[in-house]
């Protein structure tokens, strides 16, 4: 996929979101490509779900606009909520209702006639494997079964935009992987899939490209492979020692390998650098000058996780802020 | 045009499917008015006797019995409006608000299931009182149906404004019991219009009242010429307040949500 070449399915011009004195989206940028699926990750509260939210029209932006297969979510909200299906983080429904009800009134919402929905209900539930409780109360269903018939929503509309709000938290390691399957099969059939994770593993598994959101802005953007070679000092030394590191410590070894960047928590200090082969004899001497036992160190290249932590702040470091 | 149709009919379902979840509310709530009228009822026509009445035998009790079956509705269509304002904090709201469905048919879809849901939960009580009163015209019957589903559409879009515009639960609950109890009392519910106009803000209070109107119009409906001393208006005049207050606060409603909601005012 050439994505510059390629229709944008959403195009989002310079977007904000205010709730009173907070902002969850800051002037956001970003154009999602026709059949591909995208990957938005971030912390909780980076904005990711009010993204979300307005693309699929239930939130109205501050400012700016998104445009849905050309459709503005401000203007024309109407013709944008005919493209678009969602599932939610939380799912969706009454306690006192029952999970066959609430897909059959909504496959008839999204368009099928009775018959059909019938049929494209059953098949949703038994291929999500809830079909067994579909005449139990919501309220009595397990946080992942509640999960499963929030997913069940987007698998029976088959919108042109399909959008995922952390589709597989409470859902164990099988059932993950099967909704990735079917994501992927939904894809097949011709829709654009926007997926809101916390996961690397899964935006790494599923996207073809991925936005990295941190406090409302989009810090990175880019295919996994280009956001991981995107990282200055590519390689990580991950050292885990005994006993407590001084700063002055860090910032002389930093100094002396020319290191990109340290984060340091507690026992753990990664180290961005480049060529870190050639570096890593020198560190370990370092350590060993310095009267520190070194229990475990590795060079690797850097993970999604990585990336994600490069961007969204020094979290390894304890910085919050 | 077709697809609208279709839309607002699957939002009615929405609420009316809903009817059949509480049997047992239903049913403790039917048990209540039948103690109420055959109990309470009797007892309170003993006490109260009207001169001015005719020698039909039409007295206090029949009065009471429409008033006792208004305030019902009223008040099973105001908990309607608290059970849409708990859908919306459990964050149905954001749900229906991402659904292909234009936002006006949203809400006048939802304003008229939940009439329509309100009405469903007092018709047998409707009957029951028809019942004991012996009334078997299928046209006024039919008339006095239309009547009690078009003010509890009304009485539904009330609710939804206020739900709407105070955007909080503890709020809502608050401002619907004052005007669950306001509403109630400053009524011919169970006073006749003119025993008050000793005191005239109740008596023009009363006189303007949804619930006066159509406790009033049941009663014009079904012994006009036995209560009209106590009607404060021709039918006609009661019906189409009573139409006009069901067509009015449903546009409002259809109005208020468009501008509250699109766009994320509920939260």
């Amino acid at each position: 996929m050439v994505f510059g070449e390629m229709e944008p399915a959403v195009e989002i011009v310079d977007l904000v979101k205010r709730f009173g004195n907070t902002i969850a989206v800051d002037k956001l940028n970003l154009s999602i490509y026709d059949g591909e699926i995208f990957g938005l990750l971030g912390p909780n509260g980076s904005g990711k779900s009010t993204t979300l939210l307005i693309i699929s029209t239930v939130y109205k932006p501050t400012s700016g606009d998104v445009y849905v297969y050309g459709k503005s979510v401000v203007k024309n909200s109407d013709e944008v909520r005919k493209y678009v299906g969602i599932a939610f983080q939380e799912p969706k429904a009454l306690w006192v209702d029952k999970p066959y009800e609430i897909l059959l009134w909504h496959a008839m919402v999204v368009g099928y006639s009775m018959s059909d929905a019938r049929k494209v209900v059953r098949q949703v539930m038994e291929d999500l494997g809830v079909w067994e409780y579909r005449n139990k109360m919501f309220s009595e269903l397990s946080g992942g079964n509640k999960k499963k018939v929030e997913l069940a929503k987007v698998f029976i509309q088959k919108p042109r935009l399909a959008i995922f709000d952390e589709p597989t938290a409470q859902l164990d390691v099988i059932t993950k992987h099967q909704v990735w399957n079917m994501i992927e099969d939904l894809r097949r059939n011709g829709s654009t899939i926007i997926v809101a994770t916390n996961e690397m593993s899964e935006a790494e598994r599923l996207s073809d490209r991925i936005g990295i959101m941190y406090r409302g802005k989009l810090r990175a953007l880019g295919t996994p492979e280009e956001l991981k070679d995107g990282i200055p000092g590519g390689d990580i030394i991950e050292i885990i020692v005994d006993g407590p590191v001084r700063e002055s410590f860090v910032e002389a070894i930093k100094n002396d390998i020319d290191a990109v960047r340290i984060d340091l928590k507690d026992a753990v200090i990664r180290i961005y650098v480049n060529k870190g082969e050639e570096k890593i004899a020198r560190v370990v001497d370092m350590f060993s000058r310095g009267g520190l036992k070194v229990r475990q160190i590795s060079l690797k290249e850097p993970t999604l996780d990585d990336v994600f932590f490069y961007y969204t702040g020094a979290k390894l470091a304890g910085d919050n802020n | 045009m077709r697809e609208d149709l279709r839309a607002l009919l699957l939002v009615t379902l929405w609420d009316v499917r809903k009817v059949a979840r509480y049997k047992v509310f239903l049913l403790m709530r039917f048990a209540w008015f039948i103690v109420q009228v055959s109990v309470f009822a009797v007892l309170i026509s003993y006490l109260v006797t009207i001169r001015s009445l005719g020698t039909s035998g039409i007295g206090y009790y029949e009065y009471y019995l429409f008033g006792a079956y208004t305030a019902l509705l009223f008040s099973i269509s105001m908990f309607r409006g608290y059970e849409i304002a708990e859908e919306f904090e459990e964050g149905i709201i954001e749900y229906q608000l991402s659904l292909p469905i234009k936002r006006r048919i949203l809400a006048i879809g939802r304003t008229i299931g939940g009439g329509i849901a309100s009405f469903i939960y007092t018709l047998p009580m409707m009957l029951f009182i028809l019942l004991l009163l012996g009334i078997t015209n299928p046209v006024l019957i039919a008339i006095a149906v239309l009547s009690a589903l078009a003010f509890s559409i009304g009485i539904v879009g009330l609710a939804i404004n206020i739900v709407f515009g105070l955007k909080s639960g503890d709020k809502t609950d608050i401002l619907f019991g004052v005007v669950d109890a306001l509403l109630v009392r400053l009524s011919t519910i169970f006073y006749p219009l003119p025993f008050l106009s000793v005191f005239p803000p109740y008596f023009y209070a009363a006189m303007y009242n949804p619930l006066s109107n159509m406790a009033d119009f049941l009663r014009a409906l079904f012994f006009f010429q036995d209560l009209k001393i106590f009607i404060h208006a021709p039918p006609e005049n009661l019906v189409s307040y009573i139409v006009g207050l069901s067509v009015g606060l449903s546009i409002l409603a259809m109005l208020f949500i468009e501008r509250r909601v699109e766009g994320g005012g509920w939260k």
